[in-house]
């Protein structure tokens, strides 16, 4: 039998990055860890160390302001509930809860869904719209990334070893919209994700779950009519083929998608 | 490593370790039957249990994450708990697999709205799979508690 990986609880951020700097390349953060145990259950990690981040307070704040603050601990069920979120970033809301089951939602958090970069959760393409940046914290320093950039392809991120996510923050939109498309009954997982925001002239449109990383290509909104968009999209992405759909299917759920998001955005 | 936590309003210590699931604790050693293993990713909720009053995949919770917590499972309520009851009168399952699950996910719908619309009641319980297909009677059994 496997050794049982050793548990560290910190109760504070600043002891999680200290021991993440000195044991960054074996110590695994964990959050809610809704992913972590399936791929512990599956046998498909076995890491030497969990450094569970449940017990540090100060990361599950959702706050509001000229940005909304979500606490990287901060569970789902909290920002689909959130009366500050549903009011202000009604997207976000919706983005979080529609993930998965209340179960799921309940125990998922924040950071996880981000750092765990898993191509088919719903979050990350709303945030990536929205602009939203995520506040990487290490011993040595703080940084945000954008989330665009912080998803670099399937279960990757350019995080290093020794930072953890601590915060995203999430700028106002004019209007924005999340389509969730489904193939599957029994999961609840997209086969295609839209997601779009308007910011005054700019508008922004994620195609999630069909590919290593969101899906952004500011050229293609520049002008056209909703239907011209949406099949720009549909040639300019290359999807992955799942169990919820093959790459050619794909492209034509995301062309009608997008339309009908940019259609609804417009309302 | 030791865990401890509130099982049904008693407390219990467990030694696990640190990549086990609750729902392999509760099963092995706090003898814990009703929350089953089906999917083992968080799909099905066969394992559904509370923790500090929120709906939980047991199979999904690492051990360790419920230290300190509120566990409660099917045991804790009884045959005469008014949501088991109306299971039983409303006669919501066939092979009973699932039904501690859909059990225990209306029980915490029903503490947080005590009148759910059917939109509610089919929203909490999404995500609680019945292979039978008892849906129907599921609802009338989760309308049937909350009159």
């Amino acid at each position: 039998m496997r050794a049982a990986p050793e548990w560290l609880a910190p109760s504070s951020l600043e002891e999680a990055l200290a021991l993440l700097a000195e044991r960054g390349d074996e110590a695994l953060p964990l959050a809610g860890g809704t992913f972590l145990a399936a791929l512990l259950n599956q046998r498909l990690i076995e890491p030497a160390c969990l450094l569970s981040l449940a017990r540090i307070a100060a990361l599950g704040g959702i706050e509001g302001g000229e940005e909304l603050r979500l606490g990287a601990m901060a569970r789902h069920r909290d920002v689909e509930l959130s009366p500050l979120v549903r009011e202000g970033w009604p997207a976000v809301a919706r983005a979080f809860g529609v993930v998965a089951s209340p179960r799921v939602r309940n125990q998922a958090t924040v950071g996880g869904v981000l750092a765990d970069a898993d191509y088919a959760s719903d979050p990350p393409a709303m945030l990536c719209a929205l602009g939203a940046r995520a506040v990487a914290r290490s011993a040595a320093g703080v940084r945000e990334i954008p989330v665009e950039e912080l998803i670099t392809g399937y279960y990757e991120t350019s995080l290093r070893p020794d930072e953890l996510i601590v915060e995203v923050r999430v700028p106002r939109a004019d209007r924005a919209v999340y389509r969730k498309f489904r193939t599957r009954s029994h999961e609840d997982r997209p086969c295609v994700a839209v997601a779009a925001a308007r910011r005054g002239a700019e508008t922004r449109v994620v195609v999630g779950a069909v590919a290593g990383r969101p899906q952004h290509f500011p050229e293609l909104c520049r002008d056209g009519d909703a239907a011209e968009i949406g099949r720009r999209y549909a040639d300019a992405i290359e999807p992955i083929a799942d169990v919820r759909g093959s790459a050619a299917y794909r492209k034509r759920v995301i062309a009608v998608e997008v339309r009908r998001a940019l259609e609804e955005l417009a309302t | 490593m030791r865990v401890r936590f509130a099982l049904n309003g008693e407390p219990v210590e467990l030694d696990v370790r640190a990549d086990e699931t609750l729902l392999t604790v509760l099963r092995r050693d706090a003898g814990i039957l009703s929350a089953r293993e089906s999917c083992g990713i968080g799909v099905c909720g066969a394992c559904t249990v509370l923790v500090d009053g929120r709906p939980t995949s047991a199979c999904l919770l690492l051990a360790p994450l419920a230290d300190g917590a509120e566990v409660a499972t099917a045991e804790g309520l009884g045959p005469d708990h008014p949501v088991v009851r109306a299971f039983a009168e409303a006669h919501a399952f066939q092979c009973g697999f699932c039904t501690p699950g859909m059990i225990v996910a209306a029980t915490a719908l029903l503490a947080e709205s005590p009148s759910p619309s059917d939109a509610q009641i089919r929203h909490a319980l999404a995500g609680n799979l019945c292979r039978c297909g008892s849906y129907v009677k599921i609802l009338e059994a989760v309308r049937r508690a909350a009159a």
